[in-house]
C-alpha cells in the first residue's frame, strides 16, 4: 500500500451542494455529458448555510480526503442570505484546520450557479487536483475496529 | 491592590440589599496559596471575602451555572440579582454573555476590581512546592509578595505573572455598578507572536504538535466546563442523536472534540484562560482559541466582549466579507 504513487491515489471527496444552484450546476453538466472526475460523492443540501462546520471535521473523521462545500453566487441565495453565513463559518473552520496542519485543500468552498455546468467541471478538476496533491487523508480518521 | 476592609465593607451593604439574592467573590483556599469561589447569601458571611493576586478564577462562570429549577405551582420565581465580584479579563465575558442575551443586565450587580494581574499558581507551585499552611500573595511595585510558614519572599512580577495578563488590555472592568479601586490603565499589548511562530510551521510539523497534545487530553470535559461562554443546555458534546463526538478516547474523536470546542467559541471567546488552566493535562487550549481570536479580529474586524449590542459573529454577515478561498 505503501508503494501506491501520488499518480495512482484516487481521492474521496465529498461534496455538499446546495439544492438551488450548485445542484442544479452538477446536474447540468452531468446533462450536458461534461467529463470530469468522478471522485466526489455529492451530498444535496437545501442551502449552504444549511451545512453545519462540523460535517467538514466528520466526513474528514469518517475517510473523506477532501470536502467541497459549493452554494449560490454572492446575492443569488434562495434564502437570501445563507452563503453569506457560510462564507464566514467556512472561512474560519479553513484556516483554522489549516493550524491544525489538515491542509487547505482539503476544505473548498465554491460558487456554481444552475448555469454553471462548465464552471463545476473546472471547480471538481481543481479539487481533486489540489487532493491529489496533498496525498490521502492520514491525520484523524476514525479507526476502523475488528471485533 | 484591592483594600479588603473596603471590599467586605462594599460586599455588606450589597448583601444587605432587598433586591440582591446572592453575592459571588473570592475566599481562601483550604491549602497554600489558593483562593476560591465563595457565594455570600448573608451579610454575616462577608468576612471571608479577600481579593488578591491568587484569586485566578473566572466568576462569571457561575452566573450562567446556576441551574434553573421549574417554579411550583403558586411560587414566584426569585428574581433578586446576583452580585459578582469580576477583574477586568472577567468582566468580558459578562459582556459577551449579555450580547447573547443570556440574562438581563439588571439580573446582575458586577462588582468591578481594577486588576493589575494575578499570579500563575502553576508557577508559584514549581517555585514553592507543598505549601500546605495558609499563605498570602500580594503584589507591591513590581514585586509579588508571598508571606508563608514565617518566610516572606519577594519574587519579580514577570516570573509568576500568569500569560493572560502578560497580554491583558482590559486590566479594568468594562462593565461595573461599583469600582473598588482607581481604575488601572492597560500595560500591556497583544502580538499574537506564539499563534504566528505556530501558523509559519510546515503542515506536518503542526500536524505532529497538535496530535501529540490532543492524544493526552482524557475528555474530562473540564475546559467546557469552566468555560464562562459555554452555557448551552443541550450542548453537542452531550448530545446522543445526532451524536456529534463519539464517547471513545482516541485521537480521531479527541481531535473533533477540540475542533468544535474552539470553534464553538469562535468570536465568543474572551481569552480569560480559563480552559487552560483547568486542563489536568496542560494541553495548551489558549493557543487554540487564540488563533480564532486572531482570524475574527483580521478577518471581520471584531472583537468578543467588549460591546453589549454587537451582534453575533457567525449570525451576522457583511456582503463584502474576504472571500480569497473561494473557487
Amino acid at each position: 500500500m505503501a508503494e501506491a504513487t501520488q499518480t495512482d491515489f484516487q481521492p474521496n471527496i465529498v461534496a455538499f451542494l446546495c439544492n438551488w444552484c450548485s445542484y442544479a450546476g452538477a446536474d447540468l453538466a452531468g446533462t450536458s455529458r461534461t467529463q470530469y472526475p468522478s471522485n466526489v460523492r455529492v451530498i444535496r443540501v437545501m442551502c449552504s448555510g444549511r451545512v453545519n462546520p462540523m460535517f467538514v471535521v466528520n466526513a474528514l473523521q469518517e475517510g473523506a480526503d477532501g470536502v467541497l462545500v459549493s452554494g449560490c453566487h454572492p446575492g443569488d441565495c434562495h434564502y437570501m442570505q445563507g452563503n453569506y453565513y457560510a462564507r464566514r463559518r467556512f472561512k474560519l473552520m479553513r484556516n483554522f484546520l489549516e493550524y491544525l496542519g489538515i491542509e487547505p485543500e482539503r476544505v473548498r468552498m465554491s460558487w456554481v450557479s444552475a448555469s454553471e455546468g462548465a464552471k463545476w467541471k473546472e471547480v471538481i478538476e481543481e479539487v481533486v487536483e489540489g487532493v491529489k496533491a496533498v496525498g490521502p487523508m492520514n491525520k484523524f480518521q476514525r479507526r476502523q475496529l475488528n471485533w | 491592590m484591592v483594600d479588603v476592609s473596603k471590599l467586605r465593607e462594599t460586599a455588606r451593604e450589597i448583601i444587605s440589599r432587598e433586591d440582591v439574592r446572592e453575592l459571588i467573590g473570592y475566599r481562601a483556599g483550604t491549602y497554600g496559596f489558593r483562593a476560591r469561589p465563595a457565594f455570600v447569601y448573608d451579610p454575616g458571611e462577608v468576612d471571608q471575602l479577600i481579593f488578591n493576586p491568587a484569586c485566578v478564577n473566572n466568576l462569571a462562570t457561575y452566573i450562567t451555572l446556576e441551574e434553573k429549577l421549574p417554579v411550583p405551582r403558586g411560587q414566584e420565581p426569585d428574581l433578586r440579582k446576583v452580585a459578582v465580584m469580576v477583574k477586568g479579563c472577567d468582566s468580558r465575558a459578562l459582556v459577551q454573555q449579555m450580547a447573547e442575551n443570556a440574562y438581563e443586565r439588571d439580573r446582575i450587580l458586577v462588582i468591578g476590581i481594577p486588576c493589575t494581574g494575578v499570579v500563575d499558581m502553576d508557577k508559584v507551585q514549581a517555585r514553592f512546592p507543598d505549601v500546605l499552611g495558609p499563605g498570602e500573595i500580594s503584589l507591591e511595585g513590581d514585586k509579588f509578595v508571598l508571606i508563608f510558614d514565617g518566610r516572606r519572599e519577594e519574587i519579580p512580577k514577570e516570573e509568576l505573572l500568569a500569560d493572560k495578563c502578560k497580554r491583558c488590555r482590559f486590566p479594568t472592568p468594562l462593565v461595573y455598578d461599583v469600582l473598588l479601586d482607581e481604575e488601572v490603565a492597560p500595560f500591556a499589548t497583544d502580538d499574537y507572536s506564539d499563534v504566528e511562530a505556530l501558523e509559519s510551521r510546515s503542515q506536518d510539523e503542526k500536524w505532529a504538535y497538535w496530535e501529540e497534545k490532543f492524544s493526552r487530553c482524557i475528555r474530562c470535559y473540564s475546559c467546557r466546563n469552566v468555560c464562562p461562554m459555554c452555557y448551552c443546555n443541550d450542548c453537542i458534546l452531550d448530545r446522543l442523536r445526532p451524536q456529534w463526538i463519539r464517547r471513545s478516547v482516541d485521537i480521531s474523536e479527541n481531535t473533533a472534540f477540540h475542533i468544535a470546542r474552539a470553534y464553538h467559541l469562535a468570536g465568543r471567546c474572551i481569552q480569560c484562560g480559563e480552559c487552560q488552566r483547568v486542563c489536568p493535562v496542560e494541553i495548551p487550549l489558549m493557543e487554540l482559541n487564540r488563533k480564532l481570536y486572531k482570524d475574527v479580529e483580521e478577518l471581520y474586524d471584531f472583537e468578543p466582549g467588549v460591546k453589549v449590542d454587537a451582534p453575533p459573529l457567525l449570525s451576522s454577515y457583511r456582503p463584502d466579507d474576504p472571500e480569497d478561498f473561494i473557487l
